[in-house]
């Protein structure tokens, strides 16, 4: 049996007086994309933050390619890279600079920085604007830049959370066209979005939460049942 | 110590590209001078200006071109009292052996005219004492039967430069040491929370300390770097002009050999202090602006006891004392200045002190930037 790229075991989350998580589990696996679908507050985010180590679970735990976020943090953020709707980016560095910086505090350095730098920069097609500071960038481009530092150290999961949000049509094609790819490459990728027409068209399988409890998962088609959409699926899950 | 070598020299290459702190080092460069400057131009003139005495009755002879010579204007006036309220700085009634001088002393012109007629009218009966004395043949040491002779153990130039640097330069150290690195630390802490790059930060293998401990290093490094500008500013300023009591030219104003280290050992332990505040100050802000409201009270909280020399200039407090940060600082610095010699327990329980407050506010910087608040609030 192949190891799982992430399992989340009966995960409990409390912020201040909102019991966000209630006992979710879930288990993601390379080259699939895994969708985290949920309406807003239902517990997506804070999930992701525990997987990658920012936030510290009340109860229940994670692994991350064998790795607990507990006991192996540090492990656990060389093998994830996250990518999320809030593009921050450093204003005063090049585009090109801000993904170096991210590459260093991952470890990399002489010529294998050099050529990841390079590469992701190619891949991503940001050539002609590396060298421009940040803070003269468009959102798309900001947003290929968040990509870049988070892909620069070849994570073997990466973690999208709510990316398009903030994005035109056409950027927004572009992140997805990206998801695809990295599945493509062998990739865990974990989709964390309320867009269901999105979710419909990329994911493999998803886990549903509601009011921080997982509600449906499964295939796709499995969770979409005999709805005619999605979204319908959806809609009859969490009024129900 | 890699993480934190990368984290800061990509904060010095933010600064060096930042106009904020770019130009509140400029300011710092240009405000020493201008307000040494200032205060050169108005104790020269207050030194040179001529005052206005309104007077009545008869000048005693000689006495009119000793006031002249010392740069008081006789004008006559029909009453002194009521002239010296407004219309001139001294009112003064010349009397048969009385002299009656109105003066305002809430007037800093007043008062001015004030010594000098006195020193004036002082030398002018001791010269007539002697004449009269020497007129009926007795020898005028008389008047003087115990003779003053002063041995000064160092130039009087020399401690009049001195007593300067010891308030100008503690308050200039610790003014720019705070407020060089002030944006520099909001920036790379509210700054990071504004622009969601924190997230991103704490997303790298790097341990939070060393993320920390680059930060709080470029802050230090520019809170010094400040503080250089502006202290080296302010000694190419003495090269030009002149200060009260120090001669016609301050260009021998210099910082004594004992003066200098203990003043670079003091300010690397203030910066580093400083930087760790701020930095946990500015981690509890979510934007810019609202680390500003934070960070400003320390501001005042530190220049308060930096001005009690200022105020209290021959204040020499017991050890006790030196265990109060940015106090200790000063009256350390302050006596090497002035007495060019350092008081060894004062140093040590200074330095003590000093590393106590920083270590302090490194704990409270690492507990804020490792705390989950930091990014669910």
């Amino acid at each position: 049996m192949t190891q799982s790229a992430v399992a989340v075991e009966r995960l409990e989350k409390t912020l201040g007086a909102n019991r966000v998580l209630r006992g979710i589990s879930f288990e993601a696996q390379p080259g699939e994309i895994f969708g985290l679908l949920g309406p807003n507050g239902a517990g997506k985010t804070t999930t992701l933050r525990i997987i990658c180590t920012l936030l510290s679970p009340d109860a229940g735990q994670v692994q991350v390619l064998g790795f607990g976020t507990k006991t192996a943090p540090a492990e656990v953020r060389r093998r994830i890279g996250v990518v999320t709707a809030d593009i921050g980016v450093y204003p005063r560095l090049s585009a090109r600079e801000n993904i170096e910086y991210f590459a260093r505090l991952c470890g990399l350095e002489g010529a294998d920085l050099v050529s990841r730098l390079d590469g992701v920069i190619e891949r991503l097609d940001m050539g002609s604007f590396a060298k421009q500071r940040a803070e003269s960038l468009s959102s798309g481009q900001k947003q290929k830049v968040a990509i870049a530092r988070a892909i620069v150290h070849d994570p073997e999961v990466l973690m999208f959370d709510e990316p398009t949000s903030n994005l035109d049509v056409l950027a927004s094609k572009e992140v997805r066209d990206f998801m695809v790819e990295s599945k493509g490459r062998g990739k865990c990728v974990i989709f964390s979005t309320h867009v269901m027409h999105d979710a419909e068209r990329l994911c493999d399988r998803m886990t549903i939460l509601h009011q921080g409890l997982v509600v449906a998962g499964g295939p796709t088609d499995e969770v979409r049942g005999d709805k005619r959409d999605l979204e319908s699926a959806f809609l009859a899950l969490v009024e129900a | 110590m890699h993480w934190a070598w990368i984290v800061l020299k990509k904060e010095l290459t933010e600064v060096l590209r930042d106009r904020r702190t770019l130009l509140a080092i400029g300011l710092a460069a240009l405000a020493t001078p201008i307000v040494l400057f200032v205060v050169s131009q108005v104790s020269s003139r207050t030194a040179t200006q001529t005052y206005t005495v309104g007077y009545s009755g008869d000048i005693p002879t000689g006495l009119d071109i000793l006031l002249s010579a010392t740069g008081l204007a006789l004008e006559a006036v029909p009453d002194p009292a009521a002239a010296a309220k407004l219309q001139v700085d001294l009112g003064v009634s010349f009397r048969p052996h009385e002299i009656d001088e109105y003066y305002d002393p809430t007037r800093q012109s007043a008062q001015i005219a004030d010594i000098r007629l006195q020193t004036i009218v002082g030398q002018y009966d001791a010269a007539q004492a002697a004449a009269a004395l020497k007129d009926r043949g007795i020898d005028p040491g008389i008047l003087t039967p115990l003779k003053l002779v002063p041995h000064p153990l160092s130039s009087p130039v020399k401690a009049a430069s001195n007593a300067f640097l010891s308030f100008f330069l503690p308050y200039i150290l610790i003014t720019m040491i705070l407020t060089g690195g002030f944006s520099a630390a909001l920036d790379s802490s509210a700054g990071e929370r504004e622009r969601r790059t924190l997230e991103g930060l704490l997303l790298t293998p790097a341990p939070r300390s060393q993320l920390l401990l680059g930060k709080i290093a470029a802050i230090t490094i520019v809170s010094l770097g400040a503080a250089v500008v502006a202290i080296g500013s302010m000694f190419v300023a003495l090269t030009q002009i002149s200060l009260p009591g120090s001669g016609a030219a301050s260009n021998h104003i210099t910082l004594s050999p004992t003066a200098a280290p203990v003043m670079v050992g003091l300010a690397l332990l203030i910066a580093f202090s400083f930087s760790s505040v701020t930095l946990a100050l500015g981690t509890l802000a979510k934007s810019f602006r609202q680390g500003q409201a934070y960070v400003t009270p320390l501001y005042f909280v530190t220049i308060l006891p930096a001005s009690i020399i200022l105020f209290i200039p021959d204040f020499n407090p017991s050890l006790a004392y030196y265990l109060i940060p940015i106090l200790n600082a000063v009256l350390v610095l302050r006596d090497a200045i002035v007495h060019d010699s350092v008081s060894w327990p004062a140093l040590t329980v200074t330095t003590i002190s000093l590393l106590a407050t920083g270590a302090l506010s490194w704990v409270a910087a690492l507990r804020l930037f490792t705390r989950e608040a930091l990014l669910t609030k």
